[in-house]
């Protein structure tokens, strides 16, 4: 380690090779967080986890029968049966599948109707498997969608992969906010125009029930009470006669349950010759009740029948009438085509609307409120989903890491008793940014996809600042020693400090680089990994080099 | 034991020499060493084991059902009402509410953290106190908590006829029902759940035009129906003697053939039967439209036709092994695989989280291990075999003592546990190392031969221990503010900051507890060859003890 002492002596011993130093390091601190405006390194919570199964949710329009819902799930199932890593596929119609973590947010508890379906998708192993399970949804989503969706119109499959951290309604989530239902629902579609375009997003769906034709009939309460039945009866009558009732049970000694009568009309009775008000007119005239003096009176006579319109859903949130719009993102980081679609929005929507945005930083920051030029009415474009919970979770590890850089600083200062030592070894610590940001762009050169900035990186980062700040420390306790008691000159004890001390903070470093290689192959941790393996190199160089040149010029020494 | 006198007298300035002073010739270093590895095995083996943490999420859900109501209408008489209530609990991050036809649906959540049970009664209680609110007509409202524990199954079965079978889908139910309760009786196992199900059911078909051919109406059949089929309990009477006589009226209803002969009404004076205006079968809910089929790759690669099904959820109590737990429901469903296939009914295990969650944990003990053998190689070229082994030895011995702390405070093995642990792996060694290195550097020093070498070990771990005290405090500091990151995200990475200090302490006492000690005994001092740094020549050499 000679060679190290005399190299670090003769840079102190020459003002102008100090200032190459500091001045080289700035630059390339510089230089390295412009890679992130420039999106050399894309950031997002947390990325996709390979697994061994996924699942596929159906939605066809409201009001469509269980065999339309069955039609587009064998679609569905004839498309996943030409994969050959497929095991099992398994449909559930007309409910959820059993729950798991991203159904428990997505609202697959609660589903019920003929108009739902989920697929799950059981995959080999994934160790022995080549694709990763979300390269294989990305490359079945436009198939299955293109050839399956345009069974039933207004149909909407959507693929569903497990969360690799907390799960969320959706990755991007945009909630429109209005007064009104009518002009929630319309905005709502432009919102959805707006997604469709945009490059990135894909299974995008409005949550919302489609208005659909139905019949309603109006009792004549004249006729009603003329002909001596209720309209109790006449509802009872009409129910059991096309939906059915059980209207008895029955104990046995050999089943696990009561076994039900159920009473209904048979399959050709109900059936109606077509979609239309005077079938049902037909249908219901030869359905009879029987009055108090056991007369016949045919429901016909007593109602009117009159083709409307559904009224769909209300939904709310916080007491504030709205409905969300929700769109998946195509392995790419939310925050990109968030920004993309939100350009696009305060561009097309400023012709009709006035638009304005959230002042200042928060977590609500890309919020954008609506005021409609002619009526005046208002809405409120909020972000949730992923984004939320990303933006929320990078404001909060900023936090801890300011919490970080603070409580170490006021540790240093009480050791050293001295701003300016205390200074250099959380300003050397920072540095390793520098690394972490290479690392992650050298990292995204090797990946196939894109290997993002990730929330673990961030984990790692704010690690990396204690293990740079003990290389420092080491160095700083071993120079001052030096000095102290075996009375060397400064800058002699500062290069022969880090001659000495190069070989435990080599150590060190390379244990935790081994330590960290398994985690950099982890689609989760590899964020973590490549910040500690990258963020150590730079750790090192810092504080052998960097650290020693600050320490020179510090009288604290 | 006169070694033990001397190095009393060595002296030392931070806990780092104190601690490898007492420990340095302590006959229950060994012991220590001993017990703290079987602690971590021990805790390691009976730590339950889950592949995702568990995540403090409280909420639910609460239906208001309204028959006839429309959107509009349930959204003004429920909905709102309601919310408003609700608004008044604290902790609920966020309440959404849905009107639509007949029902009114509010799903509550509460903020990440607010304790479950707590939050569960304070919904429920909200709800009932202003049962006065709902309108009239509204039934009775169902308050449903949910629960990540419980709500998620952790194995799910899948249960299919082969083309052998002669069961029909309601047979295979009542297969599964017996199935299903030997399920629960597996330890731990909270609920089972059945989807796909069909159950049995007597399906009368009523023809709308024979019926007007009678000059019938629906009404009187379900009267007639409704009259035979009741079930009441036995009465008694006295007898003359003293004794009681038992009797009771049966269900007239006993097969279908009773069902079928039922009178329905008379006509021109013959009974008109059941059977003859609607057809009468024992079969399915066919009112039930909810379904589930599978279909699988068989042996020669191609798919099964999709097929009905049934399968079967389990979920296991809060914080219990999901490995045992579906160890437990696979070997009970071992006890049927003759039975299952004698009957021609097959099965596919669709979900194991339990196996899934020990594949995990194992992959990741692996990792440790051949993340611990690469950095001892690397040890042995930097710095000899005899110090790579020592440093090797203190790695298990903290992982040791971080799990049987995490055991304590009732953490489970899980990605995130075993991910704290690697994070914390690189950083570990670090204190174990410098101590050696700075045995192996001072062992091998000019001045060596002055000393002895209980009196280096000690001096040498005394001389390092400030900084890396200082250094590792800071790297606990960065860990902990992690804690009070907010949401589930920071609910999720809690493992980290919870057992990332607590590993990195463990390392410090550990380095200063072990390292010297094992060095005493396994290094030996060099044979010294006298140089000295040009610059050093003037330095007075220190006085020996």
């Amino acid at each position: 380690m000679k060679w190290l002492e005399n190299f670090i002596f003769n840079i102190n011993e020459s003002a102008f090779k100090r200032y190459v130093v500091i001045a080289m390091t700035l630059i390339s601190l510089v230089l390295t967080v412009m890679m992130l405006p420039a999106e050399m390194v894309l950031a997002r919570m947390l990325p996709g986890k390979s697994t061994n199964t996924y699942s596929i949710y159906v939605d066809t329009p409201t009001g469509s029968s269980i065999q339309e819902t069955k039609q587009v799930t064998d679609c569905v199932i004839d498309i996943l049966k030409q994969e050959k890593e497929v095991t099992n596929a398994e449909v559930f119609l007309g409910q959820g599948s059993p729950l798991d973590y991203a159904g428990l947010v997505k609202g697959s508890s609660l589903k019920q109707g003929e108009n739902v379906a989920e697929i799950v998708v059981n995959l080999t192993d994934k160790h022995t498997r080549d694709e990763a399970s979300f390269s294989m949804v990305k490359r079945l989503r436009p198939e299955i969608q293109s050839r399956c969706e345009p069974i039933k119109a207004l149909t909407n499959i959507k693929m569903i992969e497990q969360p690799a951290g907390p799960p969320t309604l959706a990755s991007i989530v945009l909630e429109v906010y209005g007064k009104d239902e009518q002009s929630i629902r319309h905005m709502a579609q432009q919102v959805a125009a707006v997604f469709k375009e945009t490059k990135g997003l894909v299974d995008i769906d409005i949550i919302e029930d489609e208005i659909y034709q139905k019949f309603e009939l109006i009792a004549d309460a004249e006729k009603i009470s003329r002909s001596g039945v209720s309209l109790e009866q006449l509802n009872n009558i009409l129910y059991l006669a096309f939906e059915g009732m059980e209207i008895a049970v029955k104990n046995s000694q050999n089943s696990p349950d009561q076994i039900p009568i159920f009473l209904v009309l048979s399959d050709s009775s109900k059936q109606m010759n077509s979609f239309s008000k005077r079938a049902l007119e037909a249908k219901i005239s030869a359905l009879k009740l029987m009055n108090k003096k056991g007369m016949m009176v045919p429901v016909n006579e007593l109602v009117n029948v009159v083709e409307v319109q559904s009224s769909p859903s209300i939904f709310s949130k916080n007491l504030r009438k709205m409905l969300n719009v929700v769109a998946e993102t195509d392995m790419v980081s939310q925050l990109y085509p968030l920004l993309d679609a939100r350009n696009m929005m305060i561009e097309r929507f400023s012709e009709q609307y006035e638009v304005k945005k959230v002042e200042g930083m928060s977590t609500y920051m890309f919020d954008l409120y609506l005021t409609d030029k002619s009526s005046g009415k208002q809405f409120l474009l909020r972000w949730d989903g992923e984004m939320k919970v990303s933006l929320d979770t990078f404001r909060d590890l900023g936090g801890a890491f300011i919490a970080a850089l603070v409580l170490i600083f006021l540790l240093l200062v009480i050791y050293y008793k001295s701003f300016a030592i205390s200074g250099i070894v959380l300003g050397g610590s920072f540095l390793s940014i520098i690394g972490v940001l290479i690392g992650h762009w050298i990292a995204n050169l090797f990946t196939a996809d894109t290997f993002f900035l990730t929330a673990t990186s961030l984990i790692g980062f704010i690690a990396l600042m204690g293990i740079s700040s003990r290389n420092s420390l080491l160095l700083i306790d071993f120079t001052k020693s030096l000095i102290n008691e075996k009375g060397f000159e400064k800058n002699r004890a500062i290069a022969v400090a880090t001659a000495t001390r190069a070989k435990p903070i080599l150590l060190t470093a390379v244990a935790i680089i081994l330590g960290s290689a398994l985690l950099a192959t982890d689609p989760i941790f590899g964020g973590l990994g490549v910040a500690l393996i990258s963020g150590t190199v730079a750790a090192v160089i810092i504080s052998l080099l960097f650290v020693p040149v600050l320490l020179y010029k510090t009288r604290a020494i | 034991m006169s070694r033990e006198n001397d190095i009393s007298k060595i002296p030392v300035n931070d806990y780092a020499g104190r601690l490898a002073k007492t420990f340095l010739y302590n006959p229950l270093t060994p012991i220590l060493a001993v017990f703290l590895l079987s602690i971590g095995y021990l805790s390691l083996v009976i730590m339950p084991r889950e592949e995702d943490p568990q995540i403090a999420i409280s909420g639910g859900t609460i239906l208001v059902p309204l028959p006839g109501a429309t959107p509009k209408e349930i959204d003004n008489i429920i909905i709102k009402p309601l919310e408003r209530k609700l608004r008044e609990i604290a902790g609920i991050e966020h309440i959404y509410g849905v009107a639509t036809d007949n029902v009114g649906i509010i799903n509550v959540m509460y903020k990440i953290g607010e304790n479950r049970e707590d939050s569960n009664l304070k919904l429920y209680d909200k709800v009932m106190q202003n049962m006065e609110l709902l309108p009239k007509g509204a039934m009775q409202p169902l308050i449903k908590p949910f629960d990540i524990d419980i709500d998620v199954p952790i194995v799910s079965i899948a249960f299919y006829l082969k083309e052998t079978s002669k069961l029909s889908n309601v047979e295979l139910f009542k297969k599964i029902r017996n199935i299903q309760q030997d399920f629960n009786e597996v330890e731990n196992v909270s609920k089972t759940t059945l989807k796909g199900e069909h159950k049995e059911q007597f399906n009368v078909k009523v023809d709308l035009f024979k019926l007007s051919g009678y000059h019938l109406s629906l009404g009187q059949i379900m009267k007639a129906l409704q009259s035979l089929a009741v079930n009441v309990p036995d009465v008694k009477s006295k007898v003359k003697d003293g004794g009681i006589m038992i009797f009771g009226v049966k269900n007239a209803i006993e097969s279908i053939k009773d069902v079928q002969n039922v009178i329905v009404a008379s006509y021109m004076d013959s009974p008109i039967y059941l059977k003859d205006v609607a057809t009468v079968e024992k079969s399915f809910d066919m009112q039930n439209y909810k379904s589930a089929q599978i279909t699988y790759k068989q042996d020669d690669g191609s798919f099964s036709p999709t097929q009905e099904q049934i399968t079967i959820n389990i979920s296991k109590l809060k914080g219990t092994n999901a490995v045992n737990v579906a160890e437990g429901v696979i070997e009970s469903l071992h006890e049927y695989s003759a039975e299952l296939e004698a009957e021609g009914i097959g099965y596919i295990v669709t979900r194991n989280y339990g196996e899934r969650a020990n594949e995990a944990v194992n992959e990741l003990v692996s990792h440790l291990l051949i993340t611990i053998v690469i950095i001892a190689i690397v040890l042995v070229i930097a710095l000899g075999w005899r110090e790579s082994l020592i440093v090797t030895f203190t790695v298990p011995a903290i992982l040791a003592i971080t799990l049987f702390i995490a055991y304590l405070s009732g953490q489970t093995i899980n990605r995130i546990t075993l991910f704290a642990f690697l994070l914390s792996l690189g950083l570990l060694v670090d204190a174990a190392i410098i101590v050696i290195e700075n045995i192996h550097r001072h062992m091998h020093e000019h001045d060596a031969l002055n000393h002895n070498k209980d009196e280096i070990m000690i001096t040498a771990t005394d001389e390092i221990g400030a900084p890396t005290n200082i250094a590792t405090l800071a790297i606990i500091l960065t860990m902990v503010p992690m804690a009070f990151v907010g949401g589930m995200m920071g609910e999720f990475m809690k493992p980290i900051p919870y057992n990332v200090p607590v590993a990195l302490f463990a390392s410090l006492v550990i380095a200063y507890v072990f390292t010297p000690y094992l060095a005493n005994k396994m290094l030996k001092k060099p044979k010294m060859y006298h140089h000295q740094h040009h610059f050093q020549k003037e330095t007075t050499q220190e006085s020996s003890s």
